[in-house]
């Protein structure tokens, strides 16, 4: 037991710093709770409420969910095409380069003019944000081939259909669960972010809300729900991740 | 050799072919509006951004952005890189402080806008926030980069009896360079996004502010000029970066 709790601080010493930090702060300072809460009236908050809290996460993770899938099929759809054509992917990869190296995240307003103030922008964000990852990281996955294994393929000839089925998918597996666990986390975030500048529910709205009235306890009670919500996705991708890893290599 | 240049150039010229196929393409459903009135030709995107009485409100809210961007940039890669050699150095603290990193990074951006404009000022949140993106990437980077250095380096360091300050600038700093280098490179967009996420929230000027404005009162081509003027300004630092990783990986790798 006491190994344990060793193990745990030194790895989570951070946290708790900022957790005293905090409470420091609000105390020392002697700061109104409409400025800053303190750590515990948040947690009272989290505690009393759960169903508004869950009802709204659910809500921003299934978006959140539904728009990576979306964002990453058709990213790797889009990619799979592209193998059969050397034209296509010559035009497509280097315009997908260029906008993953652009803040996607400033797109979010002239979505939101052309979809409309509603949920349907929130998915289209996410699905924008995933897209991007996803073809790349597969177009560059289905080239990046064992040493030697496209020889092999053409010596024991091969057609195209199974060289594209046994050799350049395989390959593009590992890749793939790079773009994501890339693209989980700001799927999650771009859905928040979208949802904060114009939705009507959802973990980004209900901390806008939350500011507006000036209930910091439940502002601050949404940032530790968001904050989860991104560690649990990170945390899953990149076991998900290791895991292919291991047993594809 | 001669084969290999070709090639490259058939990809410059695929390459260059798709992007002129994109701008043509938005000008084709701009001009006939196949989007709706929300969707304006390129081509009056660019006259509205070159228009020479638009030059000030331009160069007002480039400037107020990118001097952010820049900003939060620099204190961002200082701080990844010193944390990172803290970490690398004083083993006890690596493990807390990949993990305080880690849970820094996912507290997500609308949450911590208005922490910073409690704590610093309305103007300066899009610089805290672009920091932090940008440190998480470097620190990352970093850490990973100074683990670099082979095994046979460090025994000759031993052997020759060196410090432990020597071994990190002499070996394992030029060890880490390209990946420091290509950390820097994706942290350009992390800075602008952050910058321009921290605008939303209320600064009084900046390209961020001019997004939100224009696209609540539908000022279509001030809307889609400031999302160009942002992405541009990524994509040039973006491709400067490049060029330095480029050179990095050729020097010291």
């Amino acid at each position: 037991m006491p190994g344990l709790l060793k193990s745990a601080f030194s790895r989570y010493w951070g946290v708790l710093l900022i957790l005293i930090l905090w409470q420091a702060w609000v105390t020392l300072g002697e700061l109104n709770a409409i400025v800053m809460p303190q750590p515990i009236d948040v947690v009272v908050d989290l505690v009393t409420n759960p169903g508004i809290y869950l009802q709204n996460g659910v809500q921003t993770l299934a978006l959140a969910a539904g728009g990576l899938l979306l964002g990453m099929t058709l990213g790797s759809l889009i990619a799979i095409a592209c193998w059969f054509s050397r034209l296509a992917t010559g035009m497509l990869v280097p315009l997908a380069m260029i906008f993953s190296s652009v803040p996607v995240v400033a797109l979010i307003p002239v979505i939101a003019r052309l979809l409309g103030y509603d949920i349907r922008t929130v998915l289209a964000i996410v699905v924008i944000v995933s897209f991007f990852p996803a073809f790349v990281f597969t177009s560059a996955g289905m080239r990046a081939l064992p040493p030697g294994s496209e020889d092999l393929f053409r010596v024991l000839g091969a057609t195209r259909k199974s060289r594209f089925l046994h050799m350049a998918l395989p390959a593009a597996v590992p890749s793939w669960m790079i773009a994501l666990r890339l693209a989980a986390p700001s799927a999650v975030l771009s859905a928040m972010l979208a949802e904060f500048l114009m939705g009507q529910s959802g973990l980004g709205y209900m901390f806008r809300a939350a500011a507006g009235d000036f209930a910091t306890e439940r502002a601050f009670g949404t940032s530790v729900i968001a904050t989860a919500v991104s560690v649990i996705t990170f945390t899953l991708t990149l076991r998900a991740e290791r895991a292919v890893n291991e047993r594809w290599r | 050799m001669i084969r290999i240049s070709r090639q490259r150039a058939q990809d410059v010229a695929y390459g260059a072919i798709g992007i002129l196929a994109f701008l043509a393409l938005w000008e084709y459903i701009g001009v006939n509006q196949l989007a709706g009135l929300t969707w304006p030709p390129l081509s009056t995107v660019l006259a509205y951004l070159f228009d020479p009485s638009r030059q000030a409100l331009f160069t007002r809210a480039m400037s107020a952005s990118f001097s952010m961007v820049g900003a939060g940039y620099v204190a961002g890669t200082l701080i990844g890189v010193v944390l990172a050699c803290v970490a690398h150095l004083v083993v006890p603290l690596r493990e807390g402080l990949g993990r305080f990193s880690s849970v820094v990074h996912s507290i997500p951006s609308i949450a911590l806008a208005p922490l910073f404009i409690i704590l610093l000022s309305k103007d300066w949140s899009g610089m805290a926030i672009a920091t932090l993106n940008v440190y998480f990437i470097v620190f990352i980077a970093t850490q990973s980069g100074l683990a670099a250095a082979t095994r046979a380096h460090h025994n000759v360091f031993t052997t020759l009896g060196s410090g432990r300050l020597t071994r990190l600038v002499r070996l394992e700093a030029p060890a880490a360079l390209p990946s420091i280098v290509s950390g820097l490179k994706y942290a350009v967009p992390a800075a602008f996004i952050g910058a321009i996420i921290g605008e939303w929230f209320g600064a009084t000027r900046g390209l961020g502010l001019l997004m939100v404005s224009a696209m609540q009162n539908f000022q279509i081509p001030l809307l889609w000029s400031a999302v160009l003027l942002t992405s541009a300004g990524s994509l040039v630092s973006f491709g400067l970066m490049s060029l330095v990783e480029r050179y990095v990986y050729a020097r010291y790798r």
